[in-house]
């Protein structure tokens, strides 16, 4: 069975010369969602345009299902793309927009008009189908663009920051329908971000893009989890990043000497000892004692620092620490645990569990 | 200064400025009613009368006042317009559609297309003469002038139709494209009803260009007269009002065009409004 969607070694060359995305290798099977996820100008968007055959690609190969398309027009691809624009037709009624892609295919009006009423029911547009979408909502528009781009039955359904022109808690609500309409209708979806709380909450897989390279292909828990690299682990999360030296290796832990001590954690890839490698602790994974409370087990990660702010997010305080030497440390934690007696400016010894802490290799 | 002295101030200003643009046009139509036909193109009116429109569709008993040599320049004149306006939207449709993707010396044919409106009317007018002279072609409003009269409207055409294509999102015809439409046939159903009335606009451009166009057609019309040229023709005699009573019915049939195009681009408006109508039916 081939894979749905695979693209080898594919890259892209603007004319001036300037690469847009180097070396993008990754396999998707059928019913995957995955997400596209990094900051503005990274190359996510070209990538899923030379997947739809919108951009030329300057070296690799596309397949899906097998098929390699990288010389088929968009219109005979087997993608529909959904635009954060929704670039829906405004001369056409809500119906005509949904409809229009099967007319071209030359299906028999009751199959088409049976098509179209159905995924309009699907996605609650019935009421205003015979309206013209410019008279419409953010929230109604996108929908329109997910119906017309599902209709035509896709292999793979791409979508370009499609939830970026809606306010925040439309976007939640949307966020939830999609991805029950992803399981339900069974087919892969691509989707471009630069929101990481939408790729997390969404997505079976994420490729963290930057400066036109992967980063990082990941479950959403392993990314958050698991960073491999000090761009992911700075984007993703709230994460404190120690930098030192891989001293030893063993038994799937290894020691980072840092200039605050030595610690231990989880190597992620292949650092040989004595590579300069960085800590990575993610903001939940530590726990706080003020100082001169006793207690502190003597595990060797501990750290000693003074707390710098507070946020309360909620049930959630937010403490931003600083080590003496300047290094600073992100920590979270329920209210319950640091409602009292932790305010700022006060000195605390902060702690984490070795297997939650991950040692990442650094270029020197 | 406060806005009460600013006011009368600048409404004194606003009239002063519409008499100056429409005075000359108000006092053709004046004296286009002057008394006929002894009365001339001056006031006094002697009386008021429609005697020169009469003259126009020669209703007035023989005198000595010869008719306005224009009916076939009216004609010529509307036929070359037509075909300046058909020909010339069609390019600059084109082209502006061509200009929507940079390519290799895209600049420099911006400016050699440009050019066909910024030359001076008068030399091109000559040249094309000497020209069409020098490789024995004939001279013809429907030949050598009509090719002048396209290389001037084209231009305009053309910069009407990069400021719409500008404005165009192409993320609709991407759209279009990636539900399997396509690209000719989403130019046709999608592109084209979007800038339509752009298209519009240009027409009436290139028409009003075309049809009262003077400069270039005087040398490279040859012996045929298009109406601008037969009016001018006029002058060399003597001036009665009833080239007033024509100036007056050529503003008439230009407002007309104005409203046949309003009409024209409320109803693709509505057309779009009506195709819901039907479909709510």
């Amino acid at each position: 069975m081939p894979h749905d969607l695979e693209l080898i070694g594919v890259g892209k060359t603007y004319d001036n010369g300037a690469p847009a995305v180097i070396d993008f290798n990754l396999n998707v099977e059928k019913g995957e969602f995955i997400a596209f996820l990094g900051p503005s100008g990274c190359g996510k968007s070209t990538t899923l345009r030379m997947i739809a055959g919108f951009e030329d690609i300057t070296i690799g190969d596309i397949f899906i299902k097998g098929k390699r398309i990288n010389d088929l027009p968009p219109e005979r691809r087997p993608t529909s793309m959904i635009f954060q624009s929704y670039a829906l037709f405004p001369h056409m009624s809500v119906r005509r927009n949904v409809g229009y892609g099967l007319d071209v295919k030359g299906m028999a009006k009751r199959e088409r008009d049976a098509k179209v009423e159905r995924i309009l029911d699907t996605l609650g547009l019935t009421d205003i189908a015979d309206q013209r979408p410019d008279r419409l909502s953010g929230g109604q528009r996108q929908r329109i663009a997910l119906a017309r781009g599902l209709v035509v039955e896709p292999d793979i359904l791409l979508l370009d920051e499609p939830l970026g022109a809606l306010d925040a808690n439309l976007r939640k609500a949307i966020q939830a329908e999609l991805k029950l309409l992803q399981i339900n209708l069974g087919i892969t979806f691509i989707f471009v971000t630069h929101a990481q709380s939408e790729a997390l909450t969404m997505s079976d897989r994420i490729v963290v893009m930057s400066n036109g390279r992967i980063e990082q292909i990941s479950t959403p828990r392993d990314l958050y989890t698991r960073p491999k690299s000090r761009f992911v682990a700075q984007f993703i999360g709230r994460n404190t990043i120690l930098p030192g030296t891989l001293t030893a290796a063993n038994d799937g832990f290894g020691e980072v000497q840092t200039t605050h001590g030595r610690f231990r954690g989880v190597p992620e890839g292949k650092i040989a000892p004595g590579a300069a490698a960085a800590l990575v602790v993610p903001a939940e994974a530590f726990t706080m004692l003020p100082i001169g409370g006793g207690a502190s087990a003597g595990v060797g990660n501990t750290l000693d620092a003074r707390i710098e702010s507070r946020d309360v997010v909620g049930p959630i305080i937010r403490f931003q620490l600083l080590v003496e030497g300047g290094q600073s440390v992100a920590l979270e934690g329920h209210m319950e645990h640091y409602a009292n007696g932790f305010p700022a400016g006060s000195p605390v010894r902060v702690s984490w569990d070795a297997a939650k802490a991950t040692i990442i290799p650094v270029a020197a | 200064m406060h806005a009460p002295v600013l006011k009368p101030i600048l409404a004194v200003y606003t009239a002063l400025f519409l008499l100056f643009l429409y005075g000359p046009l108000l006092v053709l139509a004046i004296l286009s009613f002057q008394s006929g036909p002894e009365g001339g193109p001056q006031f006094p009116i002697v009386e008021w009368s429609t005697y020169w429109y009469r003259d126009l569709f020669g209703l007035n008993p023989p005198s000595r006042i010869a008719p306005l040599p224009i009916s076939d320049g009216l004609v010529r004149s509307l036929a070359l317009a037509l075909m300046t306006t058909v020909v010339s939207t069609v390019l600059g449709v084109m082209s502006a559609q061509a200009f929507r993707q940079k390519f290799t010396g895209s600049g420099f044919v911006f400016y050699l297309i440009v050019l066909g409106m910024m030359v001076p009317g008068v030399l091109v007018g000559l040249g094309t003469a000497l020209l069409a002279n020098s490789f024995g072609i004939d001279r013809h409003w429907w030949g050598t002038a009509f090719v002048l009269h396209v290389v001037y409207t084209f231009p305009f055409a053309f910069l009407v139709m990069l400021a719409i294509f500008n404005r165009f999102d192409p993320t609709i015809e991407e759209a279009a494209w990636s539900l399997g439409v396509p690209p000719g046939r989403t130019f046709r159903k999608v592109t084209f009803p979007l800038i339509f009335p752009g298209v519009l606009s240009a027409m009436l451009f290139c028409f009003t260009l075309s049809y009262d166009e003077f400069a270039r057609t005087l040398f490279a019309s040859g012996r045929d007269l298009t109406l601008p040229l037969a009016i001018y023709g006029t002058f060399a005699v003597e001036i009665h009002p009833n080239i007033f009573a024509f100036g007056v019915l050529t503003t008439l049939f230009s407002l007309a065009l104005l409203g046949i195009y309003a009409i024209l681009m409320s109803l693709s408006v509505r057309r779009a409004q009506r195709v819901l109508v039907q479909e709510e039916a």
